[in-house]
């Protein structure tokens, strides 16, 4: 063998890795990597009150959340979400509190509206009785999540549970009547809306999609706690911050030992991938990278009603007690399980399931130790 | 024979004039313009107000609309659109609306009903 054929070798081997966390989708071309890089550091920036954060934020960039292992992956960060559910309000059932500050209610503020009101936070409207924390997903892999069709997802919807399987999910709307699929009640319709929405409410960083800062729960800013004229954010900066975001690759999964591939086994056999989807199919996409592509996301991106001991806020049409699966891809970052973090072990995050997934629920129980240590062990590869 | 003649031509004239005046919009006053689309959140029929939930992602807000009688109420349900009443919207109804005005609440142009939140509306024309 010369050195030449070793060299082509090591060069083919190296092409057919999977990318690691925070590296982009193989096959970008030279601008689509390009914008990739320049999108990373508008992720990774940290703005301050002179750069426009606030006056009402939860983080001072995008970085300071989604850092571990690496940007785009999970944070320790929890915050808080509100809404009032009113099931004899038929047509709008679920007040998001848009005109009260909601759905999303800041932990943190500015020296000058602190200045200005004496408070630390943004205070929750007088009514709410049930307030949701959320913990900080990874968003690795979300631009192929962006990229399966509406139609692939509703391909699994089964609202009246005609198979009998005890299973029935449904989409999530938003407001203009899109379907839904990002978020924990897969609310947002697209990551570019989902990306350009994060900026004014996590950041307080207003851009050119969403021009109006937050208010005071529904008061509007005093003069002079928010001096930068909006948008604080340009459209170029927006554009590769989701380019950044769209393509991040998904956490390849661990290579997998014997006890592994036999939980996987187990994982299909006792139900979980009723909703725990292994594998969607993107459709046509302008990115290459994420065109007609397979992800290993673990998820069915629907609505299903996990049980009341779950239950917390409305949000669209997603009642209290029903939550979107969530993707399985990148588990192994996670050291806190589920939407507000209340599990953490897997074990425990499957012990909390209820409502369609009590059946897998009660099987995962039934399994001996060994089986279940198997089945979490084939978790801890994704 | 003329009379009739020109009966004829009011009658062929009349329902384009009728169908073009919400495009014109003549009487726009020279304020800013906007437009949005998302759901009813609130009606009230006898002020004549409607509060539309629109956003983007998390970044959410309401819009405050005075409905003037004049303002034509549209139904897109169906292949050819219906003029309907302001009584005739319901919570949770997917709109789009076009206003104006310098503060709430906006002085709402047009409202087009597309469908509802709950059946979805796939496509935003």
């Amino acid at each position: 063998m010369t050195r030449a054929t070793v060299l082509l070798a090591l060069a083919l081997g190296a092409g057919c890795k999977p990318p690691k966390p925070g590296e982009p989708l193989r096959g970008l071309s030279k601008a689509e990597r390009a914008q990739f890089d320049s999108g990373r550091a508008v992720f990774d920036s940290t703005f301050t009150p002179a750069t426009g954060v606030g006056p009402l934020f939860n983080a001072s960039g995008c970085g300071e959340c989604h850092e571990d292992p690496v940007s785009g992956g999970v944070g320790d960060e929890v915050e808080r979400h509100a809404a009032v559910f009113n099931p004899q309000r038929i047509g709008f059932v679920c007040d998001q509190l848009a005109d009260k500050g909601g759905p999303v209610f800041q932990d943190s503020v500015t020296p000058a509206l602190h200045a200005a009101l004496g408070i630390d936070s943004e205070p929750l409207p007088p009514g709410v009785t049930v307030v949701a924390a959320r913990t900080t997903p990874d968003v690795l892999g979300f631009g192929l999540l962006d990229a399966v069709p509406d139609s692939v997802i509703l391909s699994y919807a089964d609202p009246d549970d005609s198979n009998h399987d005890g299973i029935s999910g449904r989409p999530n709307r938003f407001v203009d009547g899109r379907l839904g699929r990002f978020g924990r009640k897969a609310f947002v319709p697209t990551l570019r809306e989902f990306n350009d929405g994060a900026f004014p409410v996590e950041v307080g960083v207003t851009d050119s999609s969403a021009r109006e800062e937050n208010t005071v729960t529904g008061r509007p800013l005093p003069p002079g706690t928010d001096p930068l004229p909006e948008p604080e954010l340009k459209t170029r900066a927006l554009v590769l911050n989701d380019a950044f975001v769209r393509m991040l690759a998904p956490p390849a999964p661990l290579k997998q030992s014997s006890d592994a591939r036999h939980g996987r086994e187990l994982f299909a056999r006792v139900g979980c991938t009723g909703c725990h989807i292994p594998v969607l199919k993107t459709g046509d996409n302008p990115i290459a990278a994420l065109s007609h592509k397979e992800v290993a996301a673990y998820t069915d991106l629907l609505l299903h009603d996990m049980g009341n001991e779950l239950a917390d806020i409305c949000f669209g049409l997603a009642t209290p007690s029903e939550f979107r699966t969530e993707p399985l891809m990148g588990l192994r970052f996670a050291s806190h399980f589920l939407h507000d973090g209340r599990a953490t072990t897997p074990e425990q995050a499957i012990d909390f399931h209820g409502g369609e997934a009590s059946r897998a629920r009660d099987l995962f129980r039934a399994l001996s130790p060994a089986d279940r240590a198997a089945l979490v062990a084939f978790l801890k590869t994704l | 024979m003329y009379r009739t003649a020109l009966l004829f031509v009011a009658l062929v004239v009349s329902p384009c004039a009728a169908t073009r005046l919400p495009a014109q919009q003549p009487n726009q006053p020279a304020v800013p313009h906007d437009s949005v689309r998302g759901a009813v959140k609130t009606i009230d029929v006898h002020a004549r107000t409607v509060e539309i939930t629109t956003g983007v992602g998390y970044a959410m807000r309401v819009v405050r609309l005075q409905v003037p009688a004049s303002a034509p109420i549209t139904d897109h349900q169906k292949a050819q659109a219906d003029t309907i009443g302001l009584s005739a919207l319901k919570l949770g109804d997917v709109v789009r609306a076009r206003f104006g005005g310098h503060a709430a609440p906006f002085v709402a142009y047009t409202i087009e009903r597309l469908g509802t939140m709950t059946a979805g509306v796939d496509s935003i024309p």
